[in-house]
């Protein structure tokens, strides 16, 4: 299907925080209880819209295991935007996160927007971690955040949205080269067909002013 | 692109193709001009085409496979998806045989596939966790780091149940159960993905039609193949031997060569490589089959692995920690004096371009009358002789290790496929000089006793090229001792961490393994065959 630009994601956290969850409830909307240990990468995409663009969505899913670290770090790079996910009902997750932050910052491109997700909100009951200490968190280390449940979806589509929203504002802003395929964005191979030669000019246009 | 890319590589970078000092690099990709001998209707045929020295019809036979549905269904959406899959612009208008993908088994969705593309971060594909293979095989894989845009191994694993052939036949008349046969494969594509593709797809089966053939001989321990066909019982008995007494010992009259169950398989896993080749070969008139490939399989069958080789894939088994190599590699350093012997032999191969003999560098015109070191097809050492000006012309073998080539275009000498693949700017075809005959080697698997860490290891060249078999088999027997042994992902585990540490980690100075060992730019794939299956089945 033809896209605007597709962005590269990255989903990273402990392992049990619900990174593949939140994939598949993104992607498929559907929650699956009882999920299979992630043991390399697995992917998954949706198309979304922002500005009136077509945005393909690539999202990487993680192992969390300290075991798969060195290889979950090798792809880090080429990726546009990262989803660092906690579960708000394990204190030790929200624990490590500097050292995913540490680990994610040198191994990606600065210029990589980092999304800061706790979730299981639906488990109020069992919270450990308050929503402001996440808020606290982001804000030290300049990340957006989010509370989110995989489960009842709460917030889903909003996280990864909003990241995209970031992602595009940078685009404009001429932050990132989008003819470089290392940051995570590609220009899609054709430009949304409706009034085709207008959007397309200005796709073109909009090209040329990122890379200058 | 990806042949003209492949061969724009720098020479430092391992790849079968070789920047070609008179710059013959690009590959002519340009179909063939239909020859007589290729038949339209043997190019439609799913398995194996109206081969003329086969008489039966192959489809009626393939469909007593039961894999053949499948097969079929194959065939129609290969015929229906027609275009170019951008591998080769500019290159066969035809439409593909089958859509460019990646192995069945890892089921992946376009999407995934696109994702696995991802020459930037090279994503090592492992089985999903909610996949298994047969005997709980791992297996994972890895794009290159960009000498092509799609990945260019494919590999194939499938259990396969080979039925009897229908009443009629003239084979011995006795009732036999079906035989079901392991299969695992590895393909190395090159110049393109579509031979790999189509061999990925097809081998099996033929590897089928043929154990098919003598299947109800295999399935008779006590019976020795009969040396002809319908005087099986002439030749146990004798001529003279009365006819009811199977008791009576064999009276022979002439001398006769006993030839073993395992020869026939051997025979059967050799002829499906040949049919392969064929089919590819005839097919090319009406698909657009881009490439070769290299091929390596392993079949298991009635207690015994066969393992087949045509290419520079490796197989090794690991048992108790020590390495047991199951293959050898066939490149233009293993396989000079044959071809040097078929370039002698047949001079017009060389287009007048070519010498056969070889030198240790290139010959220079003023050393003409000079006396050099040089090699025929007859010597494994070196002698001298006097530099003619035939002599002057490029070596038909040049180069050393990785970046040895055959008539300057391709640096592996066996496989499948490469019908159209001529040197650069001439009309000298390779494909005289590549065989598609695989060796086969035997390994016991029922007579010996395994361990859950005694495995076989399959890897394309990309592994090889920087990890040896002692480092292979190391590190796979260090990470399954470290491992769960009832984690049934341990396989597919070990294959990761093998391919992570065969690609290894993008550096300021490219993929680097440790110690500052460059890592493998190729296409990396492996499979991790647990043996103690094979005696649980026995």
């Amino acid at each position: 299907m033809a896209y605007a630009y597709l962005f590269k994601y990255i989903i990273i956290g402990d392992t049990g925080v619900g990174k593949s969850c939140l994939l598949l409830q993104f992607t498929d909307k559907r929650f699956q209880p009882v999920h299979d240990l992630t043991i390399g990468v697995e992917f998954g995409a949706r198309m979304i819209t922002i500005d009136g663009k077509q945005i393909k969505l690539q999202i990487w899913d993680t192992a969390g295991q300290e075991s798969f670290r060195s290889i979950t770090r090798s792809y880090y790079r080429g990726a546009a935007g990262a989803l660092l996910v906690y579960d708000i009902t394990r204190r030790d997750t929200f624990n490590h996160l500097t050292t995913w932050l540490e680990d994610a910052r040198q191994h990606s491109n600065s210029n990589m927007v980092i999304m800061l997700i706790g979730n299981k909100s639906d488990l109020e009951s069992r919270r450990e971690v308050k929503k402001e200490e996440g808020e606290a968190f982001a804000r030290e280390h300049g990340l957006i955040f989010m509370e989110t449940s995989a489960k009842t979806a709460s917030n889903v589509e909003e996280a990864f949205i909003n990241t995209a929203k970031e992602i595009y504002e940078k685009i404009q802003e001429g932050v990132f080269d989008i003819n470089n395929e290392a940051n995570g964005i590609k220009i899609g191979p054709q430009h949304p067909t409706t009034n085709s030669t207008l959007s397309s000019s200005q796709g073109s246009h909009q090209a040329g002013g990122g890379c200058c | 692109m990806t042949a003209c890319s492949a061969a724009c590589l720098p020479a430092c970078v391992s790849s079968v193709w070789f920047v070609f000092p008179r710059s013959r690099t690009e590959l002519d990709e340009r179909p063939r001009p239909l020859s007589a001998c290729l038949s339209r209707r043997g190019a439609a045929s799913p398995c194996g085409g109206n081969r003329s020295h086969r008489p039966v019809e192959p489809r009626r036979r393939s469909a007593m496979l039961t894999r053949v549905k499948s097969a079929v269904a194959n065939f129609m959406g290969g015929m229906m998806a027609g275009g170019n899959n951008g591998d080769h612009p500019g290159g066969s208008d035809l439409p593909l045989k089958y859509p460019y993908s990646r192995p069945e088994f890892l089921g992946l969705s376009p999407d995934e596939i696109e994702c696995s593309a991802d020459h930037v971060a090279r994503p090592i594909l492992i089985l999903k966790e909610t996949r298994r293979l047969p005997w709980s095989t791992g297996y994972a894989e890895v794009i290159n780091a960009g000498k092509s845009t799609l990945n260019e191994d494919q590999a194939c694993c499938e259990v396969l149940v080979v039925k009897r052939r229908p009443a009629g036949c003239s084979t011995p008349n006795r009732t036999s159960e079906d035989l079901t046969f392991h299969y695992w494969a590895l393909f190395d594509g090159h110049a393109g993905s579509g031979a790999a593709v189509v061999a990925a797809r097809l081998l099996h089966h033929h590897v089928a039609l043929h154990l098919q053939e003598v299947m109800e001989i295999l399935c008779s321990p006590g019976l020795l193949p009969p040396t002809c066909l319908g005087e099986e019982a002439a030749s146990l008995r004798g001529a003279a031997g009365a006819p009811g007494s199977p008791s009576t010992p064999p009276t022979r009259f002439f001398t006769e060569k006993k030839v073993s169950h395992e020869s026939l398989v051997i025979g059967a896993i050799e002829n499906a490589f040949k049919d392969m080749d064929v089919q590819i070969e005839k097919e090319k008139s009406v698909y657009n089959i881009s490439g070769g490939c290299t091929a390596l399989v392993v079949v298991y069958l009635l207690g015994k692995l066969y393992v087949g080789n045509a290419g520079d894939s490796r197989a090794i088994i690991v048992r108790a920690g020590e390495v047991i190599p199951m293959s050898a590699e066939f490149t233009p350093e293993s396989e000079r004096q044959r071809l040097q012997f078929l370039a002698y032999m047949q001079p017009h191969l060389l287009g007048n371009e070519f010498t056969h003999l070889e030198f240790p560098r290139r010959v220079q015109r003023k050393e003409v009358g000079k006396r050099m070191l040089y090699r025929d097809f007859t010597m494994s050492g070196w002698a001298y002789k006097t530099i003619e000006d035939d002599d002057l012309k490029f070596p038909l073998i040049y180069g050393e290790g990785k970046k040895a080539r055959v008539l300057a275009t391709i640096g592996v000498t066996r496989g499948l496929g490469d019908h159209n693949l001529k040197v650069h700017d001439s009309n000298i075809y390779i494909k005289p000089f590549l065989s598609c005959c695989p060796e086969v080697r035997v390994y016991p698997l029922a007579q010996c006793e395994h361990g859950a860490d005694d495995v076989l290891v399959l890897g394309t060249d990309g592994l090889w090229d920087v990890l040896s078999n002692q480092e292979v088999a190391e590190a796979v027997t260090c990470f399954l001792t470290n491992c769960d042994p009832d984690d049934q992902h341990r396989y597919t585990m070990a294959a990761q961490d093998l391919i992570m540490r065969a690609r290894g980690v993008l550096k300021d100075r490219g993929w680097r393994i440790p110690n500052d060992r460059l890592g493998s730019g190729d296409d990396i794939s492996v499979f991790i065959i647990p043996l103690a299956y094979g005696n649980k089945q026995s």
